[in-house]
């Protein structure tokens, strides 16, 4: 066993435990849980529309959303970086991504302002 | 911790985002369409009040570690792309008024590629290099396609988009392998790493570099998408793509050349001498058949950019500044006398409907004034005395005799025939306008152009006599550009 | 045993490269724009995978911080590229770039 394994071993000690706490969790709900099958409760859940059946296409609709969530969730891969120095960085830094998370913000008021998140 | 930022320094830059901001808001809260227009006017000309600030102040200010730099160069290119930014405002204030839909939006994007550009005159590394680059030209992609339900315009947009993010891949992997090689992102030190011996796959670094630039400017053979795009978008859009951006494109690459690559001029010189040498002839021989003025003003740029990168070309040769001035000169001018042929051919539109060359025939007899100034463009354009764009080309010729190689010499020898190819299409439009008959069916009594359009024309028009006659006033900028601050 | 193996920076920009060239010749072979627009991507991780390993490699943080900005610039690129195919798709059903034939030549 060389040091280059043992460095893997904290991994799989964390995967067993992952899937531990997961089993555990999911054994305790069924244990508890009153069991009353009902058809609808079998069916796919598709973010709260009924669903469609087999490969359809997509509403063009969530694309808006996806997008949203994309341009926001890559902004916020700036933030890491500053999150980590924020005491270093100070009054100073605080200023700054206060601005920038202003100017982010505003691209979600535009979005609310041109109606797109309004689901029609 | 309160690190010492020297606001003063990219106070253009804050001007034209606070501008950016303070256009949304009002697109997105007012009902007033004319108040978006307004106030991107107002940020542009705001915006070079600083730029006069610091000129005058006339210090070097080196920011981020030295990523971004503040200098006479940097200084007299901002207020170019200032200047052409607020031409191709005064062109589409009415054209995409009359649309009459996502004003707000229109001027917002505008603007954010005019930050881009104005960010990457001072931008001294490749990250900043890169982001602004990228800045420019995101933007320019939605304006592309602005007219959304034109199946032209979406081609025109999805083409440029497909090849703009290819040319950034292609582009960013060159800058990968420069910065693993050279151990930094700062030019400076890419240029002490250039001094030295380099390896094989420097060379393979450069040019996959300069690739991704040369799909930028559009240079031959990566420019297949520029006629198609530059027909397809609003031809105010076409303007600023053709000049701004184009010129956006040019200042990163003589950037990179000048402040990085150079100690290495066998890894960069021969890929430029093609670039140059294509883009003169193919743009020039596709531009004589073209019955389209967009089209031809398209390859026209396309052999104009040539001409641009022939200075970049040999500048290994020459000593001293010459080239790089004549590179900064030649931007300047062309800029003019592009955005004029534009203007022209808007106002043109206008009254023709159409933007056919052959509809033009007899329209100096029709609308007179608009013609001659048309006129002014071209002949500018195929470099006739006493207009701007002689000079132009007298610099561009003077590097290439400074440099007195004979590959300077041969890649003179080209440029020189170009110039009289382009004089042939570009007088041919002329005598269309002068001597033909006037085609049936256009229309004569129109109503008056807009104000903003007249006055691009008429400012355009001035600057490139005053410069055809008094050339030491854009020389003069030239060599302030490579002082030592 | 396999511990004499190991793994140097080179393996990684091996790697990227391999990436980078799939990436360029789907460009060039395919022609569902959804998919020219996915080796696109590619061959813009391959540049990422490089720069970072060549920031691990050299010990400098610069290629990581270039990581991020790339990063954000392609979903920038998602974001508009998508857009304009959207755009397209309504006019018509299908996205091949064969399709663009109004403005040839």
């Amino acid at each position: 066993m060389t040091e280059f394994y043992r460095q893997y071993l904290s991994v799989a000690v964390l995967i067993g435990a992952a899937a531990l706490m997961f089993g555990a969790m999911l054994g305790a709900g069924r244990l508890l849980r009153p069991n009353r099958p009902q058809p609808e409760k079998f069916i796919t859940y598709e973010a709260g529309s009924d669903p469609v059946g087999g490969w359809g296409q997509s509403n063009v609709r969530y694309y808006v959303y996806a997008l949203l969530f994309v341009m926001f969730d890559v902004e916020a891969v700036f933030i890491f970086p500053w999150a980590v120095n924020l005491k270093s960085l100070g009054v100073y830094g605080l200023i700054e991504m206060a601005v920038f998370i202003i100017v982010l913000t505003l691209g979600l008021v535009y979005a609310w302002r041109k109606g797109v998140l309004r689901w029609a | 911790m309160n690190p010492h930022v020297d606001f003063h320094a990219f106070a253009p830059e804050i001007v034209l985002t606070v501008t950016i901001v303070a256009v949304l808001i009002a697109d997105l809260f007012t009902d007033d369409s004319k108040l978006p227009a307004r106030i991107a006017a107002l940020g542009v000309l705001g915006s070079l009040v600083p730029v006069l600030t610091l000129a005058v102040d006339g210090q070097t200010r080196s920011l981020f570690g030295g990523a971004f730099v503040v200098d006479p160069f940097s200084l007299v290119l901002t207020g170019f792309f200032l200047v052409a930014g607020y031409v191709t405002l005064l062109l589409s204030f009415d054209y995409i008024g009359e649309g009459d839909y996502y004003q707000g939006e229109f001027y917002v994007l505008l603007l954010t590629s005019l930050l881009g550009m104005i960010v990457i005159s001072s931008a001294r590394d490749l990250i900043s290099i890169f982001v602004a680059l990228e800045t420019i030209t995101i933007p320019t992609f939605v304006l592309a396609g602005w007219r959304k339900h034109d199946t032209k315009s979406n081609e025109a947009s999805l083409k440029y988009f497909l090849i703009g993010v290819l040319s950034s891949a292609v582009m960013l992997y060159g800058m990968s392998l420069v910065f693993g090689l050279a151990n930094s992102t700062v030019l400076v030190d890419i240029h002490k790493y250039a001094s030295g011996h380099t390896p094989a796959l420097f060379a393979v670094a450069v040019f996959l570099t300069l690739v991704g630039f040369a799909f930028k400017v559009s240079a031959v053979p990566f420019h297949f998408w520029a006629p198609d795009t530059y027909e397809g978008a609003p031809t105010p859009v076409t303007a600023f793509l053709s000049v701004a951006s184009k010129a956006g494109g040019f200042v990163a690459l003589l950037t990179i050349v000048r402040l990085g690559f150079f100690p290495s001029g066998n890894s960069w010189q021969p890929i430029l001498w093609v670039l140059a040498a294509a883009s003169m002839t193919l743009g020039n021989l596709a531009a004589l058949r073209q019955t389209n003025i967009v089209r031809m003003l398209a390859y026209s740029s396309i052999a104009q950019g040539g001409f641009i990168l022939v200075p970049l070309a040999v500048a290994g040769d020459v000593r001293g500044n010459a080239a790089w001035q004549a590179v900064v000169i030649y931007i300047l001018i062309y800029g003019a006398m592009n955005l004029g042929a534009f203007a022209a051919v808007i106002a043109a539109a206008r009254r023709t409907r159409s933007a056919e060359i052959s509809r033009l025939a007899g329209f100096g007899r029709t609308n007179p004034a608009i013609a001659v100034m048309f006129s002014v463009f071209l002949f500018s354009l195929a470099g006739i005395p006493p207009l701007a764009g002689w000079f132009a080309k007298f610099v561009m010729f003077r590097a290439v005799f400074d440099a007195n190689t004979t590959v300077a010499v041969v890649l003179g020898v080209i440029a020189a025939v170009n110039s009289v190819i382009a004089f042939f299409y570009y007088s041919g439009v002329v005598r269309r306008l002068w001597f033909d008959e006037p085609a049936a069916g256009v229309e004569l009594s129109s109503p008056r152009l807009p104000v903003g359009l007249s006055a691009a024309m008429g400012l355009m028009t001035a600057v490139i006599l005053v410069v055809g006659v008094y050339p030491q006033f854009f020389a003069r900028l030239g060599e302030i550009a490579f002082q030592r601050g | 045993m396999i511990a004499a193996f190991t793994i140097t920076p080179s393996f990684y920009l091996i790697l990227a490269a391999i990436l980078f060239s799939i990436g360029a010749v789907g460009l060039l072979v395919r022609r569902n724009v959804i998919v020219m627009f996915m080796c696109v991507e590619l061959m813009l991780n391959a540049v990422n995978l490089t720069f970072v390993s060549f920031a691990k490699a050299l010990n400098d943080v610069g290629g990581q911080v270039l990581v991020f900005f790339t990063l954000v610039v392609a979903a920038a690129e998602v974001a508009v590229g998508l857009g304009i195919i959207v755009a397209i798709f309504r006019r018509r059903r299908d996205a091949t770039a064969d399709d663009l034939r109004t403005l040839e030549g």
